[in-house]
């Protein structure tokens, strides 16, 4: 359904996109994870013909971006990473607006709004402005108008940045649901655990290059299959014992806290080089776990130049 | 706020629902957006009211304070200072409310509306006329209460009368019009409202003062009446002064609606081609 290849976008000296190559099968959500500045919105920037590539092709159901473009926007509904909703009027003032201008009747707009406001939770405040919505309310919203038109592939750009757990897990199921009904998804996020979640396919983008991708499962599988987790006793010198570590022959990161080392291992018995290494330079142990590989592990050996994320 | 209480079977079945909706025409694109815009003002006045400060302000400093000029030589006769320098006064206002299209077509790249409009199978340049029509719109009732204030208040009556005011009125609207096209190219460009009011402020401040607007010409320095002959909105003044005097000048009036479809015609596909740019 979507197809990229060779992609590169430069905005002046700055390489956005490098020779980006990937494909999303119709009906299936891929997630496009990656950094701050990773390239993640000149991708969707791209496919929504909003940007024209530097070079490279890109097609939506075999249609070109650059050179079909109104094809293209028939197709697809866009939610950026920033709200792309008209502030100053309601909420359902926004979805009459949109389908209006899809071609909807008066009386079909108005229809089409209600479902939508029903669906996505917002039928009580669908009058008053948005200026005054929650950032949930607002990213519904947000979702709402880009189904206005039931797109056959929906981009939707960072869709939980910045919002609390609970509006996250709301768009969360709602996300699925749209899949559920067959469209296609290009997600992009920071979060491994949203990827993880709702993304048939991953593609790990770092500094505007494709560096892995593949099913969650082919991720985890490609790095590793464990790790030994060990948590330091409060005071130790953690430099100290990743070196120690690295001594030993093993490849240890530090995750979240600094304070907890992910060492990955070939089998269970390696559990006992990883104290011994420790041991050896005096650094105390307080929790000692194995682990199967997350996807931080993924992220963390494949993208450079981030020590530890703070992805939930 | 949490968990959507409508099941995940109905949720399909009313988002899945595909519209089968044939394209909109431009004409409708252009009413739904300027309807936006517009109803954006009733709900929200305020933005009307604080554009009649400043011309009401101007009426008060040059009907009070300058009116002395109606009794210098020079001056054509039997003329009031307020029915002379109130067709101008539309015209200059005119020319503020085209500056504010361009104020709110910045605003709104900025905040990624405009960015979904692209995303949708809808024409660009609907999104910028829709923006002009609009503005026009509010521009016209903006000048209508003038004229109306002006008349309660200080004594506007010129002998055109009411179809001469009218008249008037619809000269400062396309001004109003084609100057906003002026303002949108630059906005479509730059993309800053500061930058933007900075040369508002830079383009209408001659064009208006350096204009037949609030003396004859004859009473201006030798150095400005060369620019205030040539002065595009010197033509629009003198047609709108015609018009609310009851000597409508044709050749005065062709001149300043040609000169202003000019400047639109070379300033709008300006302002479509830097509004496509991303
Ligand atoms: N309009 C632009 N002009 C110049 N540089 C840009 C522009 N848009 C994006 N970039 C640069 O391109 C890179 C990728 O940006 P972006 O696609 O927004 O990343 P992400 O969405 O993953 O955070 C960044 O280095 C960013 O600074
Ligand atoms: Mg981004």
């Amino acid at each position: 359904m979507i197809s990229i290849s060779n992609l590169t976008k430069k905005f002046d000296s700055v390489i956005a996109l490098d020779d980006v190559s990937f494909s999303v099968p119709g009906g299936s959500v891929l997630g496009l994870l990656g950094h701050n500045g990773a390239g993640k919105t000149t991708v969707v920037n791209i496919l929504s013909t909003l940007l024209k590539p530097t070079s490279g092709t890109a097609t939506i159901a075999g249609l070109d971006v650059t050179t079909e473009g109104d094809k293209v926007r028939r197709r697809i509904g866009l939610t950026g990473q920033f709200a792309t909703v008209d502030d100053t009027i309601s909420g359902r003032d926004n979805l009459v607006l949109i389908a209006r201008l899809l071609g909807a009747s008066r009386r079909q707009a108005a229809q089409r709004a209600d479902d939508l406001l029903t669906v996505f939770d917002l039928t009580d405040a669908a009058k008053r402005p948005v200026r005054g919505y929650s950032g949930g309310m607002r990213r519904r919203l947000d979702l709402a108008a880009c189904l206005v038109g039931g797109p056959e592939v929906i981009f939707l750009d960072e869709p939980t940045t910045g919002l609390d757990p609970g509006a996250r897990l709301d768009v969360w199921s709602l996300v699925e649901s749209l899949v559920a009904q067959g469209s296609t998804v290009l997600l992009t996020t920071q979060y491994l655990e949203e990827a993880d979640r709702l993304a048939d396919l991953i593609t790990v983008l770092s500094k505007g290059k494709v560096v892995a991708s593949g099913t969650a499962a082919e991720l985890k599988r490609e790095i590793g299959q464990l790790s030994v987790n060990t948590v330091l006793a409060p005071g130790s010198d953690t430099g100290a014992a990743l070196a120690a570590l690295r001594a030993a022959g093993l490849t240890p990161v530090t995750a979240e806290q600094p304070d907890t080392i992910h060492t990955r291992v070939l089998s269970s018995a390696d559990i006992t080089v990883v104290v011994r290494a420790l041991d050896s330079v005096g650094v105390r142990v307080t929790d000692v776990a194995f682990s199967e590989p997350s996807l931080d592990d993924v992220y963390l050996s494949l993208t450079p130049g981030r020590g530890a994320t703070t992805a939930a | 706020m949490t968990a959507t209480v409508t099941s995940g079977d109905v949720r399909t079945a009313q988002v899945g629902a595909r519209p089968n909706w044939s394209a909109s025409s431009i004409l409708t694109q252009v009413q739904v957006l300027s309807g936006r815009s517009l109803r954006t003002l009733v709900r929200d006045p305020r933005l009307v009211i604080l554009s009649l400060i400043q011309p009401l302000v101007l009426l008060i400093l040059f009907g009070q304070v300058f009116s002395s000029i109606a009794k210098t030589p020079g001056f054509p006769q039997g003329i009031g200072y307020i029915d002379f320098i109130l067709p101008a006064l539309l015209v200059t206002t005119a020319l503020t409310s085209g500056l504010q299209s361009g104020v709110a077509v910045t605003t709104e790249l900025r905040n990624g509306l405009i960015a979904r409009f692209r995303s949708m199978p809808i024409s660009t340049g609907s999104v910028l006329l829709a923006r002009s029509v609009a503005d026009v719109c509010r521009s016209f009732v903006e000048l209508s209460v003038m004229a109306l204030v002006a008349a309660l208040l200080f004594g506007f009556a010129p002998p055109g009368g009411i179809t001469g005011v009218l008249g008037s009125l619809a000269v400062a609207a396309v001004v109003c019009w084609s100057l906003g096209w002026v303002f949108m190219a630059f906005a479509s460009w730059l993309r800053q409202p500061e930058i933007l009011q900075t040369i508002g402020s830079l383009v209408t401040f001659p064009l208006m003062f350096a204009s037949k607007a609030f003396v004859p010409i004859s009473g201006l320095p030798d150095w400005l009446q060369g620019f205030a002959t040539i002065n595009p909105l010197s033509h629009a003044i003198e047609a709108a002064r015609g018009m609310a005097m009851g000597k409508p000048d044709l050749t005065v009036l062709a001149t300043a609606v040609g000169g202003c479809l000019l400047i639109a015609l070379v300033f709008a596909p300006l302002a479509l081609r830097s509004f496509r740019r991303p």
